[in-house]
């Protein structure tokens, strides 16, 4: 095997796994150099996915919001999700995680925050809208609304339903709190409102995609 | 030629074009111990098995062409996707899966719509999808993660698992459910355990308007507090009471107790604002 037939060869096959190209690294330091970096490459690679890359169907929803501008067609032999920050829905399919993401921490903070006051006799804090964390976290019910309302109009009837329901319980296990600052189910209550919440929203936007 | 023929042709018809317009695919693999298996199908069933060995097998059927399956395969880590194609809907972009994985194998799926189905694994799991029905039987020393909007969650013969079930309408069933953690959060759904809470875990059970069911047998262990902020709390179980509780227990609000031996007990949450609550022996009628 020459070194222009091992180079091609790797394309083919794990890099430096064959008994041909064994052969051929033993008599090639600039081959096996090579390999020994692919390798390096590859394995590094594997890491980076398992650590950065988000779930699948985010890179699918990128993909298709872009299909549907027309920025990018169906490629069809060999097709790539890359993502990219270059389409301004794309970075809207980010929001809804993030969004999410700071709700809970939104979440964490209330229940932080109604603890220190318990501890320092203060009145409680729940004299704010039900939903006004929410808003600040970048959930806002009518943003959601109409994304749905867009997506997936027949479904927008139901999600209306849901957000009902999950504000009520927000407004629900806030009274709780007030009612009783001392009783740490009524936080963790009140935490696991703010939760479905932010299923909410995550799941919603999954659904109200095609 | 009769109406009778008539519709019975068109019936065939369409029964034999919708059967052309679905395709059958099968991949096979193989990866390493500790798979990691993931499955996102936007629209569909999504079906998990144990398979023989570091074989995976994907069996698809895919509704239209305007639907692909694309699977990524890195190590011991693989990605199936169904892959929408311009103009998909939910019935043209239906890909219904049947997979068998390694028993062990860490297993991921999503569908909107649904249903998800996972049997006989041991491997951690993740189920959701906003309206997908959720079933799951036969598991053993795993983390099962569920979230679902409106779908039905059906928990069955699931031992020593970490459960985290997150529903905002449908019901949640957990029959013969046990482990170091059982946390169900419902909003609206109704919740109900059928089983004797282990030898020593943490049972958090939460709805904000759904009821609670819990379904016990007599020989059952636990350390039991439910407690409803405005619905009814009954408990049919004679219950020793605690001798230092973290609230102040409200006649038909709320009940506190230890059933059977405190010393081999589970710690058990039932918790609700609206929701009824009901602590009650199983009896034949009720199994």
């Amino acid at each position: 095997m020459t070194c222009t037939e091992l180079q091609e060869s790797l394309e083919q096959t794990e890099y430096g796994t064959s008994l041909e190209q064994q052969n051929h690294l033993r008599t090639c330091p600039e081959c096996a150099a090579l390999v020994r970096e692919l390798n390096l490459i590859s394995s590094s690679a594997v890491q980076l996915r398992a650590a950065d890359e988000p779930s699948p169907r985010v890179w699918n929803s990128i993909q298709l919001a872009l299909q549907r501008e027309g920025l990018i067609h169906p490629p069809r032999p060999a097709r790539t999700a890359l993502p990219s920050f270059g389409n301004s829905r794309g970075w809207a399919r980010w929001l809804v995680p993030v969004a999410a993401l700071l709700l809970i921490t939104v979440g964490v903070y209330v229940r932080q925050h109604s603890s220190t006051q318990v501890a320092t006799n203060i009145e409680p804090a729940v004299s704010v809208e039900p939903t006004s964390e929410a808003a600040l976290a970048g959930l806002n019910d009518a943003d959601l609304l109409q994304e749905i309302a867009q997506q997936s109009p027949a479904m927008k009837a139901q999600y209306e339903q849901d957000l009902s329901r999950v504000n009520q319980y927000i407004q629900d296990a806030r009274e709780v709190v007030a009612t009783d600052p001392n009783d740490e189910e009524a936080h963790r209550s009140l935490l696991e409102a703010y939760q479905e919440k932010a299923m909410l929203f995550e799941l919603a936007m999954d659904r109200s995609l095609p | 030629m009769s109406r009778r023929t008539i519709e019975l042709i068109a019936l065939g018809v369409i029964v034999v074009g919708t059967l052309a317009a679905q395709t059958h695919k099968e991949y096979r693999y193989n990866v390493g111990p500790k798979a990691r298996i993931s499955v996102n199908d936007p629209y569909g069933a999504i079906s998990v098995k144990p398979s023989t060995g570091n074989s995976v097998i994907v069996n698809a059927l895919l509704y239209s062409d305007k639907v692909e399956v694309d699977n990524t395969q890195t190590g011991s880590h693989l990605d199936v996707q169904s892959h929408l194609l311009a103009g998909a809907t939910a019935e043209t972009g239906r890909v219904d899966y049947d997979v068998f994985v390694p028993a062990d194998a860490t297993v991921t799926l999503h569908s909107s719509t649904g249903p998800l189905y996972a049997e006989k694994l041991h491997g951690d799991m993740t189920l959701e999808g906003s309206a997908a029905a959720v079933d799951i039987r036969d598991v053993s020393d795993a983390h099962v993660h569920v979230k679902t909007l409106n779908g039905a969650v059906t928990l069955t013969n699931v031992q020593d698992g970490h459960i985290e079930v997150d529903s905002l309408s449908g019901p949640v069933t957990l029959d013969a459910v046990t482990g170091p953690l059982v946390q169900v959060i419902s909003t609206s759904g109704k919740i109900i355990y059928a089983g004797d809470f282990g030898s020593s875990g943490e049972y958090r059970l939460t709805s904000h308007s759904g009821d609670i069911d819990a379904i016990v047998p007599e020989n059952t262990s636990a350390d039991v507090s439910a407690r409803s902020v405005k619905g009814e709390v009954r408990d049919d179980i004679p219950l020793q009471p605690k001798a230092h509780t973290w609230f102040t227990p409200t006649q038909g609000r709320a009940f506190m107790g230890t059933m059977g031996h405190a010393a081999v007990s589970s710690t058990v949450v039932l918790r609700s604002f609206s929701g009824k609550i009901h602590l009650r022996k199983r009896t034949a009628k009720s199994q």
